[in-house]
């Protein structure tokens, strides 16, 4: 069934954000200080005050609901939810707080995002958690970052299709050229394919410039109904489409390694894709601006394989054509992404999507009609949105 | 002569197990790879758990999964404090076997030429203490 046949579409009415701090550098602030103030930003962006808020989503990334409504002075929500995924299930904040929109739970809903490195890295994820008869093994093998198992997926798919260095640099360099015009980006150097080859490896075969940045930052965004939109002084983004999908395949990802053969050289996503086209009825030839998961930078490639805008093994080829450049057949992340603006697990990239479909993003796609959001391959849901400016 | 992967130092690990692992563990001592295959209908299952995912049974028989075979690795550089000392790398590995198809175990490949090192090559186990079990690792089958 398709969304129109389910009748309104939710759609984002405000976006608020802190600065992107480079790992650590937003102490003395705590996490909640960062999101009370994105929340407050969001709020004055849609025209909307706190008391207007009735409803909360997150994915699972530790933040309680309970803490931001005592110390901003929330007055009463009565939706208030979590998609289990880490940041597989980041673009399912927004298929809840459509669920939470068309149902009637609430009528103004936040969806909320933030990271915060002190005293510890997402780069060592795998080493927060406490030792388990199942993860015992990623200890011994020294596997304790995602950057580190997810090398071996990018080993693979370099082995089965040909994939070059070459192209994962393409990536970065590509996400380079469009955080250089960003103020809020944090690596905003042009990059040259020597420089590239130079980096370091940290986990062979991607090297340091091939992980993305660790950011801390807070990013909230106002969701309420399309009729109520209409009043609202921002043009609407409409959230199209939303799924979340969970396969046996897949399962804890990076985390199990033990994925299908089929899966072990995908980032997960093909499901969430299958299924998102079907709920809104486009396909990959609809997507203006993609604005996809970059953690690590042939994880890009291997999404772009996924969501079928090239095919299986054919990534690394599409993106060295040029295809993802601003300008390009495909642009992605014109924003710089994670690789170069910054990495709040994915939120940045709902930013850019609804400043590309308002009209007001700083690298502007022209006539930018849909954008595709996706979460990254991790323990499932995983997850995907697509968004529009037009019903 | 290239550089070669370290043989890790796990004599302070403490290795967790349950009483679906256990058996894991239990042949390890003794020194044999062993993995979980369902009594009912012959899936292997990893993580070792409670039940087949096939068919839900719980039943579990521990074989030895066969010869085995890199699937993927990677190579991390050790950070040291010591910036005159010569670099050192570990080689985490997953290795699939012929004989239970559809698993594939976490580990490190120790011992093993850096850039001698490929998808496909065959391993054979190796042991390593840890503070209360003995772990396998793996060397390539034909050193170079």
């Amino acid at each position: 069934m398709t969304r129109a046949a389910r009748g309104s579409e939710a759609a984002i009415v405000g976006v608020g954000a802190t600065p992107y701090y480079f790992r650590g550098q937003s102490h003395p602030q705590t996490v909640y200080e960062l999101i009370g103030k994105a929340i407050l930003a969001a709020l004055a962006d849609a025209g909307l005050k706190l008391d207007d808020v009735d409803g909360f989503t997150f994915f699972a990334a530790g933040f309680d609901p309970g803490t931001i409504t005592e110390q901003l002075g929330i007055r009463r929500v009565t939706f208030s939810h979590i998609v289990s995924g880490f940041g597989g299930g980041m673009a399912g904040v927004l298929d809840l707080a459509s669920m939470g929109i068309e149902t009637q739970r609430a009528k103004t809903i936040l969806c909320i995002g933030a990271a915060q490195q002190v005293g510890r890295r997402y780069g060592q994820a795998l080493a927060n958690f406490g030792a388990t008869p199942d993860n015992i093994f990623h200890r011994i093998a020294g596997l304790h970052g995602p950057g580190q198992a997810l090398a071996l997926s990018a080993r693979r798919h370099m082995h089965l299709y040909g994939t070059r260095r070459e192209a994962f640099g393409e990536v970065v360099m590509a996400s380079r050229v469009a955080a250089s015009t960003r103020e809020t980006a944090i690596r905003r150097k042009l990059l040259t394919l020597d420089e590239y080859m130079a980096s370091p490896m940290l986990a062979d075969p991607l090297c340091r410039l091939d992980f993305c940045l660790e950011t801390d930052g807070a990013l909230a965004f106002v969701v309420t109904s399309a009729e109520r939109a209409a009043d609202l002084p921002q043009r609407p983004v409409y959230i199209a489409g939303t799924s979340q999908v969970g396969t046996r395949d897949w399962g804890r990802a990076f985390f199990w390694l033990n994925q299908s053969d089929e899966a072990f050289t995908t980032a997960g996503a093909g499901a969430v894709a299958q299924r998102l086209y079907e709920m809104t009825g486009l396909g990959p030839k609809d997507i203006d601006v993609a604005l996809l998961y970059d953690h690590f930078s042939p994880l890009v490639i291997m999404q772009l394989e996924d969501y079928g805008f090239c095919k299986r093994g054919e990534g690394g080829a599409f993106v060295e054509s040029g295809a993802i450049r601003l300008g390009g057949s495909l642009p992605i992340n014109p924003h710089g992404g994670h690789l170069s603006e910054g990495y709040v697990v994915g939120m940045t990239h709902v930013r850019e999507a609804v400043e590309q479909l308002r009209g007001t993003a700083v690298n502007q796609i022209k006539n930018a009609r849909t954008a595709l959001v996706t979460g990254g391959p991790a323990p499932i849901p995983m997850t995907g949105a697509i968004l529009r400016n037009e019903r | 002569m290239s550089a070669r992967s370290v043989v890790p130092d796990l004599s302070a690990l403490e290795v967790p197990w349950d009483v679906w692992s256990e058996p894991f563990w239990q042949a390890t001592a003794e020194r044999k790879l062993l993995m979980p295959r369902c009594t009912d209908c012959g899936t292997f299952r990893w993580p070792a758990g409670p039940f087949c995912p096939e068919c839900q049974s719980q039943k579990v028989s521990w074989v030895p999964p066969g010869q085995g075979h890199i699937y993927s690795f990677t190579v991390l550089p050790i950070q040291s404090d010591d910036k005159d000392a010569a670099p050192r790398h570990r080689v985490p590995v997953l290795v699939e076997f012929d004989q239970a198809k559809g698993v594939r175990l976490v580990s490190a490949l120790i011992d093993a030429p850096l850039d001698g090192i490929a998808i496909g090559d065959a391993v054979g186990v190796d042991w390593i203490a840890a503070a209360n079990a003995t772990v396998p690792v793996f060397r390539l089958a034909t050193p170079p």
